[in-house]
């Protein structure tokens, strides 16, 4: 029968009390309930992130397609050859709302250069809905989602981590970039502007 | 290092001095080195702070500690777990709460301090533990120590005269100790036996399964998560960040590892106790469900009620709560309709479910309205309070207080939908009055009008995934048989010493030692012990054995020719 | 379904009428510490005669061992003047003390069934209830000790808390038979409450025990110091410290595996209707800190220095966390955990 050595034994126990520790220091939330800030109601993020993904490795983005807040279907493969810009947006959300104005520009501005932006409405009624558009003058379609299952698409690439989200496609139908929390005129301008660069 | 500090054995309980132990072959060798000014350099004081670290006396202090830390975190409020009791203790005790935050005091169980006490705690287990289960292995062939020279000095002993000669009176003795399963050894002239192993087992068992419970907690932790949702009647939702009103993910967990579970409500039931001393509690909620593990399975159906939770994809959903969702029709001043739909308000009273919500409507023109107020379902009016006599929708009343002005939504800093923010807003100079379903208010100047159109149910759902949990069971159930197992077995040393007298019987000594025996216990095995040792010589007499006991015991006859 | 109030006014009347008989019990333990003869505890035999015809050996009274008995369980026996052990209470004081003892037993256990079948469920939903079981159950230890290791003076000293205590249930705290909230439904109550009330009721005995270990001890040294000591006409009735001493670590040992059952068990059904299977409630909580210092006990009697005395106030330190757990918790901190029922 083997006997380890004195000092390996002792370098073992140490070695299994810093496991335990380590484990137990990186997570000491799942012992400890901490709440985050929140709006009660979906996750609202009150930070700021974005993820860029080079050319040549853009995950594909998945067929989205549904019914908008006025009632027409709408898809989004009838945009391929064009930058498309989704936003994940509710009315009651006051993160949206701050960046609503800078949406609705930019929408306006780069629709002659081949951007469409395209808004999923998460957990709103249609009135509620149409009313935002009006405030906003937002005049790019809506699509309804009640259920999240359009979220839900997106969940095996670039999920939308909270609300708001907002995620550019490329004229080939592949996701270049993610922006999780408010968008401003700038970032937004900045990160389209290289994938209207790049051609079909 | 010293010789002696290898091989250090538990504590023993059995109060003998040194030299007894030492006999008994029980404590580390007696050869001590006095040991003359040694100096330690900064390895020989880690190790000094690590042998203290992992010593009896620490982990008792560290588990004193861990008690004591615990006691605000109850008898405070916890962040964690009610927030808006902390609030109200911040209004309570404005001069006294920030000093106990900055202790966190609200938030013990995440606190800096209380992490390190169990930390050391498992640190010094892990520390004691693992290398006395390195010895426990190692000395799984040991074999019994010698005999000590004199039994009589042992806790136990007893003597008695046999005929038999030595060696067969302590092979029968040997019989005996074999058939009850202790592990022998035997030399000139004595046996040694010792039984109990399992014992150390036991409680070694018991201290990694404590050590492995800890390690699955904070797997659970890091690879979990844990999410609520409120869901109206009718309403649907899937499981994904932008669905969850509260999303508490582990550290390594990401939007693209959520289950994509769908779930919709499609009804709720409350009953109620509706006469009798115990009106008003309620009996039970059942909420039939439909939901799909994945985008594509098939629909299945499941009654979701408290202690029936449902488990999709290894993900566990409870019913934690319930309440009434007033579902209002409000027009602005345009006369165009900005908010058709339920409102979810919050229980303030759960016996009697008087509930609080507020209804903010950002795109009514040509002001922001917002309005705040109460739903009572079963109203009555008491002296000219309005309240409510019983938790089920009987007679269901809402009364608003309406606002104008501005909601402070388009500035982006997040606010709770269930909170009216009125820094901005003025107070429209309309009645309280209490609306059945189908009246309406109408605003002042025009503002607008609210229509109280009906009701809707709501449940909150916790969604829990802890892949930590069947390991954190596992780990505990092996624990609690460790501690079992370590309680109910004794370890325990026995010794035979056999020895011609003058006049040619043969004495026979016991000894008996039992280690861990603070509880008591051994003293009636060992006598047992006794009896049966006599019982398995032939002759019973006190002196030294007769002639005629030859025809009892052919092997005496042998022998007796030899006797001197 | 509905609460059979007959049966629960008849399961009222035999808990009041479980309290007058504990009461009578007690005095008559009382009597007979005052009255009886003067009984001999044999306590350590310096000489013990192992099996006729052997010489006698002599055992070495060393502190913490017993000296070995022919049979038989390891505490000591009242001699009678035939020298034969006795199982049974001796002399009519006691005889009728522990009869009274047990009948009052019986009482409770039926007072209790008679509530559970009024009520069409495990009788342990609210404080009243609660308080009743553990009483009980404390009672039940007491009896069983006292026949399997003769253990009848501590009759006089458990029964006083527990008539206290149902005298409280019964005024303070009373409840009216009545059905679960739906967060109790669960068969779960049936084994976590179960576990915790069996924990509680042999965690109360062993406090018992200890205070009077640590009256005895301090009346011990109180005499060996020539002082005098007020409590030793009592103590006389009762075995020695060591003896006190290790029916409390005893005590322990079956009810610490129980309570950590209890708590784990807790935990499964927290996880089943509340999606944690630990959340800090202040319930969880005290129980947690309840087990912690029990553990601390343990781990005191196996540490030099810490054994005798101080092990015994870290017992009764685990006793008041459990009674704050019990009680403290329900009455003054509102948590998930609130079903006092008051």
């Amino acid at each position: 029968m083997s006997r380890l050595s004195r000092r390996a034994r002792s370098l073992v126990a140490v070695g299994a009390a810093a496991l335990v520790v380590a484990v137990a220091g990186c997570d000491g939330g799942a012992i400890a309930q901490d709440t985050p800030i929140s709006s009660g109601q979906s996750f609202v993020s009150s930070s700021y992130e974005t993820t860029v993904f080079k050319a040549g490795s853009r995950p594909l983005a998945p067929a989205v397609s549904g019914t908008t807040i006025t009632g027409k279907p709408l898809s989004l493969a009838s945009y391929r050859g064009e930058v498309v810009v989704v936003n994940f947006w509710g009315s009651w959300c006051s993160t949206c709302r701050a960046e609503a104005p800078a949406l609705g520009t930019l929408a306006g501005r780069l629709y002659d250069r081949g951007v469409r932006f395209v808004g999923i409405d998460i957990r709103d009624e249609p009135d509620s809905a149409l009313a935002y558009m009006q405030t906003f003058q937002i005049t790019y379609p809506s699509l309804n989602d009640p259920d999240d299952d359009l979220a839900l698409l997106f969940r095996a690439t670039v999920p939308p981590a909270a609300i708001p989200s907002t995620i550019i496609i490329d004229r080939r139908g592949r996701i270049a970039a993610r922006i999780v929390g408010e968008a401003s005129y700038q970032g937004l301008l900045d990160l389209i502007t290289p994938v209207v660069a790049e051609r079909a | 290092m010293t010789t002696a500090d290898r091989d250090r054995p538990p504590p023993a309980e059995s109060g003998l001095t040194e030299a007894e132990l030492a006999e008994a072959g029980l404590a580390e060798s007696s050869a001590r080195k006095p040991i003359a000014g040694v100096r330690l350099g900064f390895g020989g004081w880690l190790r000094w702070g690590w042998r203290q670290l992992t010593s009896m006396r620490t982990a008792l202090i560290l588990l004193f500690l861990l008690a004591l830390a615990s006691v605000p975190g109850s008898v405070l409020p916890q962040e964690g777990i009610d927030p808006a009791a902390v609030t109200q203790y911040y209004t309570a005790h404005p001069a006294l709460a920030p000093l106990l935050n900055r202790l966190s005091l609200f938030s013990v169980f995440a606190a800096p301090w209380f992490a390190a006490i169990y930390i050391l705690l498992f640190a010094s287990l892990a520390g004691c533990v693992l290398p006395r289960t390195f010895r426990l292995v190692g000395s799984a062939r040991q074999r019994p120590p010698r005999a000590p020279s004199n039994l009589a000095r042992l806790p136990f002993s007893a003597s008695y005269a046999t005929d038999l000669p030595p060696g067969e009176a302590l092979d029968a003795a040997s019989q005996v100790l074999r058939k009850r399963r202790f592990r022998l050894e035997s030399g000139d002239g004595w046996v040694s036996a010792e039984k109990g192993y399992l014992r150390e087992v036991g409680n070694l068992v018991f201290h990694i399964a404590l050590l492995a419970l800890l390690l699955s907690v904070g797997l659970g932790g890091i690879l979990g998560y844990k999410a609520n949702r409120l869901l109206i009647v009718g309403q649907g939702f899937a499981n994904t960040p932008t669905a969850l009103d509260v999303f508490r993910p582990g550290r390594l967990v990401g939007p693209s590892n959520l289950q994509p579970f769908e779930i919709n409500l499609n009804s709720f039931q409350a009953k109620y106790i509706t006469s009798g001393p115990e009106m008003d509690q309620p009996i039970g909620y059942t909420a039939p469900l439909s939901y799909r593990a994945e985008p594509g399975d098939p629909l299945r159906h499941y009654t979701l009620s408290v202690n029936h939770p449902l488990v999709v994809d290894s993900v566990s959903v409870y019913l934690i709560g319930h309440g009434y969702a007033p579902e209002f029709k409000i027009t602005d001043g345009t006369g165009k309709v900005r908010w058709q739909g339920p409102v979810p308000f919050i229980p303030v009273d759960p016996t009697t479910m008087i509930s609080e919500g507020v209804i903010k409507v950002p795109d009514a023109e040509p002001t922001q309205l917002g309005f705040a107020g109460v739903f009572l379902p079963t109203a009555v009016d008491v002296g000219g309070q309005l309240q409510s006599a019983f938790p089920a929708a009987l007679f269901p009343r809402v009364s608003l207080v309406a606002y104008a002005g501005n909601l402070g939504m388009n500035s982006g800093s997040p606010q709770s939908v269930y909170q009216l923010d009125t820094t901005g807003m003025h107070r429209l100079p309309i009645a309280a009055t209490p609306l059945a379903p189908g009246q309406s208010m109408r605003l002042p100047d025009g503002a607008g009008t609210l229509t109280f159109t009906g009701y809707q149910q709501w449940i909150s759902l916790a969604i829990t995934y802890d892949p930590g949990q069947l390991p954190a069971l596992i780990s505990g159930f092996a624990a609690l048989a460790g501690l079992i197992l370590s309680f109910m077995v004794r370890r325990r040393r026995v010794f035979v010493r056999a020895r011609t007298l003058a006049d040619g019987g043969t004495e026979v000594m016991l000894g008996g030692l039992a280690r861990s025996d603070a509880a008591g216990g051994f003293e009636n095995e060992f006598a047992d012990l006794t009896k049966v040792f006599r019982n398995s010589g032939t002759t019973k007499t006190a002196g030294p054995t007769a002639p005629g006991d030859a025809e009892h015991n052919p092997a005496l006859a042998g022998r007796e020719g030899s006797e001197g | 379904m509905p609460v059979n109030t007959g049966l629960a006014d008849v399961s009222n009347a035999l808990l009041f009428s479980t309290v007058i008989l504990y009461a009578i019990g007690m005095l008559c333990y009382a009597c007979d510490f005052a009255f009886a003869r003067q009984r001999v505890m044999a306590e350590m035999p310096a000489r013990v005669a192992v099996g006729a015809g052997g010489p006698p050996v002599t055992v070495p009274a060393a502190p913490p061992a017993a000296g070995p008995a022919t049979a038989g369980p390891s505490f000591p026996q009242e001699n009678t003047p035939d020298g034969a052990a006795q199982r049974w209470p001796v002399g009519f004081w006691q005889r009728t003390a522990f009869g009274l003892t047990c009948v009052g037993l019986l009482s409770q256990v039926f007072a209790i069934l008679t509530r559970g079948i009024a009520e069409h469920r495990v009788p342990w939903g609210n404080m009243y209830e609660f308080l009743a079981a553990i009483t009980c159950m404390a009672v039940l230890v007491l009896v069983v000790v006292s026949v399997r290791y003769q253990a009848y003076y501590m009759g006089l000293f458990v029964l006083l808390p527990v008539v206290l205590g149902l005298g409280i249930d019964l005024t303070v705290i009373y409840t009216p038979a009545g059905q679960l909230v739906p967060a109790l439904q669960s068969y779960w109550i049936a084994i976590h409450v179960t576990a915790m009330i069996v924990a509680a009721g042999l965690f109360i005995f062993g406090a018992v025990v200890t205070t009077i270990y640590l009256l005895a001890d301090r009346s011990e040294r109180r005499l060996a110091a020539g002082r005098p000591s007020w409590s030793a006409g009592i103590l006389q009735h009762l075995p020695g410290p060591v003896i006190l001493d290790r029916l409390s670590y005893r005590t322990v040992l079956f009810g610490f595996p129980v309570w950590t059952f209890g708590v784990m068990a807790g935990a499964i059904w927290a996880d089943h209707a509340w999606g944690r299977y630990w959340g800090w409630d202040p319930k969880e909580t005290w129980s947690f800190i309840t087990w912690v210092v029990y553990a601390g006990f343990l781990h005191a009697r196996a540490t030099g220095g810490w054994r005798g005395r101080r092990a015994a106030w870290i017992h009764l330190a685990g006793f008041g966390c459990l009674m704050f757990n019990l009680i403290g918790v329900n009455l003054l901190i509102t948590g998930l955990h609130s079903y006092a029922g008051m």
